[in-house]
């Protein structure tokens, strides 16, 4: 990192990796603006530390990690936990039947959107974001057996309501 | 019993070498292992697609800005997405390639309607008691005050173009952003914003919501459009007077 052309370097895996980053950031904050705010502010602060970064982690990783402290931060400085879980009085307008329909289409979107944050953010991490479970267990700062935990209860809960065809064993 | 962790590790390519073998071997006794675990990868299969439409929005240039560790210049951002705008009105899409085509409204609330069930938030769309869909307080106040200049993808619903339409009714396109991300256009009727169309946004290696929003309008949104258009888009002067007069039908020339 001491020398103009790898910062540069490193910049462009940054820039590269930006789509993943934003799209980890709104499994976090769920809101697109937050998100974006939340990886405007880590990829600030990840310049800053990058002298921190072993080139021999993944950059990805890496900077899940810091996505996601800044969200933490961002939580509490702005004290406004509450935000997180929006309101899911998803056709309160619209009767029972609707209701059941919506159920029957529940996209893998909506129905991931539905876990409590921590089974959220460890499926989005290994499923979705491709990471290893130890890689997964590090950005989250968690032992892996915690991280294998929460994996497979959100990976219940989505089971449940997504209704998957049941595949051929083997 | 095998345990369901120990599945889910396996399945997802996790468990050692002992593991594997354990596993193998209970595959062979039991059928029902081998079920459990073709179901974690068909789960493991269908979440890989999930925030696909994310990666293939534009980045906001503030983004790449701090990556580069530039601070970005004031009012950047706007000034692209204009720049962005003018350019999509310039396509040839928006210019004068439209002809009317007929398409009855009323079958495309029909279409719509069964779009209702993915949207889970009243916020952006609700149903009325005709069985028609109206915007909800957050996508008529998208409606009614974005201009199509200021379009931000940062927001849950995002008012795009606007024309006025035979009946004599403005109307406007519109994105809505996060999981449930879908596009439409709504008119501006005695009661407020009526949604005409909604289709949900293609996602794996398609246009997003937000070029949805201008550029690549779905099919379903640019017949509507094409059918009901009467002239041309509204440019911006035309835009801000329309907002003033709160988006009323003007009295019929």
């Amino acid at each position: 990192m001491s020398t103009n052309e790898s910062v540069e370097n490193v910049q462009d895996q940054i820039v590269a990796l930006l789509p993943r980053l934003r799209r980890f950031a709104r499994n976090l904050a769920r809101d697109p603006h937050d998100a974006d705010d939340v990886v405007q502010i880590a990829v600030e602060r990840a310049l800053t530390r990058l002298d921190q970064w072993r080139s021999d982690a993944r950059l990805d990783s890496w900077l899940f990690k810091i996505v996601r402290n800044a969200w933490i931060d961002e939580v509490r400085a702005r004290g406004r936990r509450a935000k997180i879980f929006l309101p899911e009085e998803a056709g309160e307008q619209v009767g029972a039947a609707l209701m059941e329909r919506e159920i029957d289409r529940l996209s893998t979107e909506a129905a991931l959107a539905r876990l409590p944050e921590d089974q959220r953010v460890a499926v989005g991490l290994v499923l979705v974001e491709g990471l290893s479970y130890k890689d997964a267990a590090d950005v989250l700062e968690v032992p892996i057996g915690t991280l294998t935990s929460r994996l497979a209860r959100g990976r219940e809960a989505l089971q449940g309501m997504l209704r998957l065809p049941e595949g051929e064993p083997g | 019993m095998i345990s369901d962790e120990t599945l889910m590790a396996y399945a997802d390519g996790e468990a050692d070498a002992a593991t594997r073998a354990q596993v193998e071997a209970a595959m062979q006794e039991d059928p029902e292992v081998g079920r459990r675990i073709a179901r974690h990868r068909a789960l493991r299969e269908a979440m890989r697609g999930v925030g696909a439409s994310v990666l293939d929005e534009l980045v906001p240039e503030r983004l790449i800005a701090a990556a580069r560790g530039r601070a970005p210049a004031a009012g950047n951002v706007v000034d692209l997405s204009r720049a962005r705008d003018a350019a999509i009105r310039k396509g040839p899409g928006f210019s004068r390639g439209w002809q009317p085509a007929a398409m009855a409204a009323s079958l495309l609330v029909g279409l719509a309607l069964g779009y209702l069930g993915w949207h889970g938030s009243g916020a952006l769309i609700q149903a009325n008691s005709n069985g028609g869909l109206v915007a909800g307080a957050a996508l008529a106040e998208a409606l009614s005050t974005q201009l199509s200049e200021e379009r931000s993808p940062a927001r849950a619903a995002t008012a795009g173009l606007s024309f006025r339409a035979k009946t004599g009714d403005y109307c406007r396109t519109f994105a809505l952003a996060g999981a449930e991300a879908s596009s439409g256009l709504a008119c501006h009727e005695a009661k407020g914003w009526s949604i005409k169309v909604l289709a949900q946004s293609p996602s794996e290696g398609s246009p997003t919501q937000f070029r949805t929003a201008g550029s690549e309008l779905s099919p379903a949104i640019r017949a509507a459009i094409e059918g009901s258009i009467e002239g041309e888009p509204l440019d911006h002067a035309a835009e801000v007077a329309a907002r003033q007069a709160g988006w009323s039908a003007p009295p019929a020339h």
